[in-house]
């Protein structure tokens, strides 16, 4: 369970999350939805300690981590792909894999022929340089990667981001699949209303640095005058 | 593999080299590679760590210094050995790198032109400190240092020949770049490629930067000591200017000439260089430093990976597709 308690958070002088409040469950999959510069992705950042909180705390399975450095928090089993996916591009796609499952324990090596399951694409790749697969096989990469490390949670930063539609509604109906599956716990930052409506179980609306509202995905599939409150320019 | 096929070539051709020489570019040679073993060092941290280190002498002299104070019994009670001493010039090395490396890299870390400039000024105060440090011999630093000594226990063996010398040390650096070799090949080489490229995003994967900085910092001072270690073997005198400003420009020149991203061209830059100038200044005395300069502009502006590294590189390339079309 991750549980976020008044957080602050931001960049030098400018505040972007104001006293956030907001619990994931463990177990399925849970969408922030927002405008850009809301502060979703800061959100994300200040969870993993690439940004540092000002004040408020962070838990996960009970356990303080808004103090710690990124991989120590990465050893806390929280599992991180960035907006931009950011692979190593210089790097093969199997090395990459490698890389990322060596950073917690050898062992995570042995779920290389299950990512593979998953992701086939990266098994005919996998002597590839990561820097010259397109958007979409890069995004599974960084995905997969994430999952190789065996997270308890993965924190997905707009992958939607740049990619043909039918690659994002693959990868999300992948993902919803390999989360009931394996019971992992997805936090999905997005705006493409096709993938969260794909995945999602519960969706928390922001605006302002702030959690505004949550609500099921039943829902939101009956009304859309949420989306267009929080999403609509 | 194949780039190992390219090292173990180099050395077999350095193999037969003493038996055509004569004896005094056989002694030539002998410190040639060491430069080599100090340029592999350089290679490793720089071209394959990211790591601009603008002193590396820093650690070459510290080599050269313990490998001295040791071998001529200045450490009492600890016996002169030649082993012992070679041992204690990497751990002497890496754990200066250690301490360095800590304050350099801790936190968010110095990059770049500002680490190059603090590197270089540690270089340069030390030299200060070793030409004033008069138990260390001063400004005319310490003679006598015995030559390499393969006895054990109170059997003595003094290699003071050159032959047998090159062979000695042909076989440690040999062995050196090979393990190099395979460790830039491993998955310590793959975490060096990302924390080169992109160290933050290690951390989403649990690595610590800071200690895979440190790790090659240290590992590269060790061979850095080595080198500097055997070199006051052969010469028999260590001095401040070992430790100082010019040999640390001097290496990063044959580094960046022969190319910092691959080992063997690193070390034959270091080679190519100082054979060079062993020429080159008896034709054309102190000018044959503009011809070195120019080469450095032509390397930098037209072989940005090495005038060396470049050539392999693109046999390397023809070699693979050939390959593959066979």
């Amino acid at each position: 369970m991750l549980e976020i308690k008044n957080l602050v958070s931001g960049y030098g002088e400018a505040t972007v999350l104001k006293e956030l409040n907001c619990t994931i469950a463990p177990g399925g999959v849970s969408a922030i939805m927002g405008r850009n510069g809301m502060g979703k992705t800061t959100l994300l950042k200040t969870i993993m300690g690439l940004v540092r909180a000002q004040s408020g705390e962070i838990f996960f399975n009970a356990v303080p981590i808004h103090s710690l450095p990124t991989h120590q928090i990465a050893h806390k089993k929280l599992g991180y792909v960035p907006q931009g996916r950011e692979v190593f591009d210089k790097l093969t796609v199997l090395e990459n894999l490698r890389l990322s499952a060596l950073g917690s324990s050898k062992e995570n090596l042995q779920l290389l022929p299950q990512i593979y399951e998953w992701f086939p694409v990266l098994q005919e790749r996998s002597s590839q340089k990561a820097g010259t697969l397109s958007g979409g096989q890069q995004q599974m990469l960084a995905i997969a990667r994430t999952l190789i490390g065996r997270p308890e949670i993965i924190l997905l930063d707009e992958p939607s981001e740049g990619i043909q539609p039918s690659i994002v509604h693959e990868i999300a109906t992948r993902l919803k699949k390999i989360a009931l599956s394996t019971g992992l716990t997805i936090l999905l930052v997005e705006q493409n209303v096709d993938m969260v409506m794909t995945m999602a179980d519960h969706i928390h609306f922001m605006e302002n640095g702030e959690i505004r509202e949550t609500v099921g995905k039943e829902e939101l599939r009956n009304s859309d005058e949420k989306l267009r409150t929080y999403l609509s320019v | 593999m194949k780039n190992n096929l390219f090292i173990i070539f180099t050395f077999a051709l350095l193999a037969v080299m003493p038996l055509i020489l004569s004896d005094y570019w056989t002694g030539q040679l002998n410190y040639y590679l060491i430069y080599g073993l100090f340029a592999l060092s350089l290679s490793l941290v720089w071209g394959y760590g990211g790591i601009l280190c603008f002193g590396q002498a820093i650690f070459f002299g510290i080599g050269a210094y313990v490998m001295a104070v040791s071998t001529k019994g200045m450490l009492s009670p600890v016996p002169a050995n030649f082993y012992l001493g070679l041992s204690l010039a990497c751990m002497a090395a890496a754990a200066f790198a250690a301490l360095l490396g800590s304050f350099l890299f801790a936190g968010k870390g110095i990059n770049g032109p500002y680490l190059a400039i603090i590197t270089l000024a540690i270089a340069m105060v030390l030299e200060r400190l070793m030409s004033n440090w008069y138990a260390l011999g001063g400004y005319n630093g310490l003679l006598d240092i015995p030559p390499i000594n393969l006895g054990l226990f109170s059997y003595d063996l003094e290699i003071w020949d050159s032959r047998p010398a090159f062979y000695i040390l042909w076989s440690i650096v040999f062995c050196i770049t090979l393990l190099l070799g395979w460790l830039v090949k491993s998955d310590f080489g793959s975490l060096l490629i990302a924390l080169r490229t992109n160290p933050e995003r290690l951390t989403y994967f649990g690595f610590s930067p800071l200690q895979i900085k440190l790790k090659v910092f240290c590992l590269s001072a060790a061979i850095a000591g080595l080198a500097g270690a055997l070199f006051v073997t052969l010469d028999g005198f260590a001095s401040p200017t070992l430790i100082g400003f010019t040999l640390s420009t001097e290496v990063l020149i044959w580094v960046a000439l022969g190319g910092k991203e691959l080992l063997i061209a690193a070390f034959l830059g270091a080679i190519a260089t100082r054979l060079a100038e062993n020429w080159l200044s008896e034709l054309f005395g102190d000018y044959w430093l503009l011809i070195l300069g120019f080469l450095f502009m032509v390397s930098v502006v037209l072989f940005p990976k090495g005038l060396i590294a470049t050539p392999i590189q693109a046999f390397l390339k023809r070699f693979n597709s050939n390959k593959n079309a066979a």
